[in-house]
């Protein structure tokens, strides 16, 4: 559970990590995809996988779904080696970023097809397949032939096969490509709902902004290694934020009245009226607020200049390939 | 900006994974083989593409069957070579088409992307393979079921008997089965469907046409002067008076031993099911083409006769038939043997996780 447990004599000990991944390499002749990542997803977090083309996430994904064997390093994804063991196997859902689909096959088929294969009785798998056609909104599109559903449909299908065996531990390889933007709240809401029932969800992405919201930590890769591992919803992070005002001059006055440090603002539209101010957390914003508008600045907004993750990602050190 | 780097504790052992079902992933189920095999058959029977290949097929087989059975009613010949004529017919157009149903069953599904979220499931490799080789049989088995109108009907015209024409049908259905494995095996092991394809063809061609070729070419190398005996008249008694008398003497001869090369001709499918549907005790001269080729096959397979026969002066006995030793068991156990290599490279090549790809493949 994403709920930190209070430790006290009594407790129980912490549960083990969702994913567990110690020194892992593997190459393709000469590439090393994947050259030495260390990786530990809480049990019941979502965690972003966020690395620059060809950094190894698919690769990464892959050795943790059982697909690929490591040439070096071990792996425990919900308490068993992928690579061997049908319990493994059994808890883990995984969805590829291409992927096809049967040809032929109704939307309905294809999960009932994924709940045989996952040795589900044939009832409860019908009934699973209803209910995950129904959380991915494809029910009214349950008969149709599978390819000829749209990309964004494709990927919620693709979505609703990765949980057809309600797995521990989810797999996501950028799955909110060509998703309309309602589809992607749903679908951060669905693996908020997730995790706060205990699944342990890996997603990669490149959309940082839309991670943002729903992440609680993040793993940078950079060369196929790991670069940084960040927990984001705790501890306090210093973050850049733009101040926008009607009377540039005014806030300039204040700010030096009230020994805020102000950067200007090199990418705004509007020169003079816009700045840039480091704070620490959400209450100093709401201070610094609450004092230019009160020392009657007029403050037009105040909003942080990027993603926590955004601003991590550029960071790094971490070089497209 | 302050990270925080999660612990990573490098002493802490792995747990050990719990002790569970571990092993049941790797075995075969039929619940796995059925979904597969539900899958496969599902997406070919929806598709026109399937219908329309039965269709062209029950016309072209009746078109061949009636072509033959009137051929016989117009010469008034008797009809023995009509079953013989249109089961070989079948079976032909079986090797044509039986490589297609089974060739591209894993590579291209590779291809396509929907081969890995099979293989992360609790699906063995060899409910896959097993899965995929039956569904592709049963559609080879539906292009025989469209057939057996018409093969009946050829059996009563004439040209077997009702053990013969049992047993041929089943051997024609396995022979088909084992093309689907040898096509399966090379899907695995091939990266693109052209190349399955293609092997599986030359593969069918090696088995009908190639072994053939073979077997004639590799005859003079089998072929040895030796001292044989010979039944006739010996070279003194023709340099000597005028009564010619068949004698038993020993001379030099070429004798080609096809007793080492019969197999060649033995793995063949044709002669195969020659074998299987010929009639008992009859006189391979005025017989259908199943006594043809089983005598000749006999012949080569038992090789040089003890006793060469040259004796032209008195007519020479009718060549004797030999049914007590079938050569279609040893036929179809070979073609079998092929077909269990094919499906256990098939699963081999499905095992994951995969420690080395294909040159130029993704997993996804
Ligand atoms: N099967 C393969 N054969 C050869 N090279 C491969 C193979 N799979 C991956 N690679 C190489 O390994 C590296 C990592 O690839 P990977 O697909 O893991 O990157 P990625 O982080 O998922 O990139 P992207 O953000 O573009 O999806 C790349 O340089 C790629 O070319
Ligand atoms: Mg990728």
């Amino acid at each position: 559970m994403s709920t930190p447990q209070p430790a006290g004599p009594g407790a129980p000990p912490d549960p083990p990590p969702g994913i567990l991944a110690r020194d892992l390499h593997r190459s393709f002749g000469t590439v090393r995809a994947v050259a030495g990542v260390d990786l530990t997803v809480r049990r019941g977090s979502v965690t972003a996988l966020v690395g620059p083309n060809g950094s190894g996430k698919t690769t990464l994904l892959l050795i943790l779904a059982g697909l690929l064997a490591p040439d070096h390093g071990s792996v425990l994804v919900a308490g068993a080696d992928p690579g061997s063991s049908a319990t493994a196997r059994s808890r883990v859902g995984w969805m590829p970023d291409a992927f096809g689909t049967w040809d032929s096959l109704t939307a309905v088929e294809v999960l009932t097809t994924m709940a045989g294969a996952y040795r589900l009785p044939a009832g409860q798998g019908r009934a699973r397949a209803w209910e995950l056609l129904r959380t991915v909104h494809l029910d009214d599109l349950a008969a149709a032939p599978a390819h000829t559903l749209s990309r964004g449909q494709k990927q919620r299908l693709g979505m609703a096969r990765a949980l057809i065996n309600s797995p521990e531990v989810l797999l996501l390889d950028e799955p909110a490509s060509g998703l309309d933007p309602r589809s992607r709240i749903e679908m951060r809401s669905l693996l908020r709902g997730l995790a706060a029932a205990g699944t342990t969800v890996l997603i990669s992405s490149h959309v940082l902004a839309e991670l943002d919201e729903m992440v609680d930590d993040a793993v940078f890769l950079s060369r196929g290694r790991t670069v940084s591992s960040e927990q984001l919803r705790v501890g306090v992070t210093e973050r850049r934020w733009r101040l926008r005002t009607l009377d540039g001059p005014a806030l300039q006055r204040w700010a030096s009245a009230a020994r805020v440090t102000l950067h200007p603002d090199t990418d705004a539209p509007d020169g003079a009226g816009s700045v840039l101010v480091d704070l620490t957390d959400d209450a100093a914003a709401a201070a610094l607020l609450a004092a230019a508008v009160g020392a009657g600045v007029p403050v037009v907004s105040l909003a942080p200049v990027s993603g926590r993750l955004e601003q991590a990602y550029l960071s790094l050190d971490t070089e497209r390939r | 900006m302050t990270t925080f780097d999660v612990p990573l504790e490098p002493g802490h052992p792995l747990d050990p994974a719990p002790p569970g079902p571990d092993t049941s992933a790797r075995a075969i189920s039929w619940q796995g083989v059925r979904t597969i095999a539900v899958l496969e058959l599902r997406q070919r029977i929806r598709s026109t593409r399937w219908r329309v290949a039965l269709a062209v097929w029950f016309a072209l087989v009746g078109l061949v069957s009636i072509l033959i059975g009137g051929a016989f009613a117009a010469l008034g010949g008797d009809p023995t070579w009509s079953f013989g004529l249109v089961l070989m017919f079948v079976l032909g157009l079986g090797l044509v088409v039986a490589p297609t149903l089974a060739s591209t069953a894993i590579n291209g599904d590779r291809n396509a992307g929907t081969l890995a979220i099979l293989q992360v499931t609790l699906l063995s490799p060899a409910d896959i393979a097993v899965g995929k080789l039956l569904a592709g049989w049963a559609a080879a088995l539906a292009f025989l079921a469209v057939s057996l109108p018409f093969l009946i009907w050829s059996a009563l015209l004439g040209g077997t008997t009702v053990a013969g024409f049992f047993l041929s049908i089943v051997v024609l259905a396995l022979l088909l089965g084992v093309v689907c494995a040898i096509g399966l095996g090379f899907s695995a092991l091939t990266a693109r469907t052209a190349g399955s394809s293609v092997l599986t063809y030359v593969a069918v061609a090696s088995l009908t046409v190639i072994s053939l070729i073979l077997f004639a070419l590799t005859a003079p190398l089998v072929t040895t002067t030796e001292e044989v005996e010979v039944y006739g008249v010996s070279e003194e008694a023709m340099a000597g008076d005028q009564t010619y008398e068949c004698e038993t003497f020993t001379a030099q001869r070429e004798v080609t031993h096809t007793e080492r090369t019969w197999w060649l001709l033995a793995i063949n499918p044709f002669v195969i099911l020659a074998d299987t549907g010929a009639q008992p005790g009859l006189d391979p001269r005025d017989s259908g083409p199943f006594e043809a080729i089983r005598s000749a096959t006999n012949q080569v397979r038992s090789g040089p006769p003890d006793v060469h026969q040259e004796c032209w002066l008195d007519s020479a006995p009718p060549p004797t038939v030999d049914d007590a030793a079938p050569i279609w068991p040893w036929g179809l156990a070979a073609n079998l043997l092929l077909g269990a290599v094919g499906l256990a490279v098939a699963i081999r090549r499905l095992r994951v996780p995969y420690r080395t790809l294909p040159g130029g493949t993704r997993v996804a």
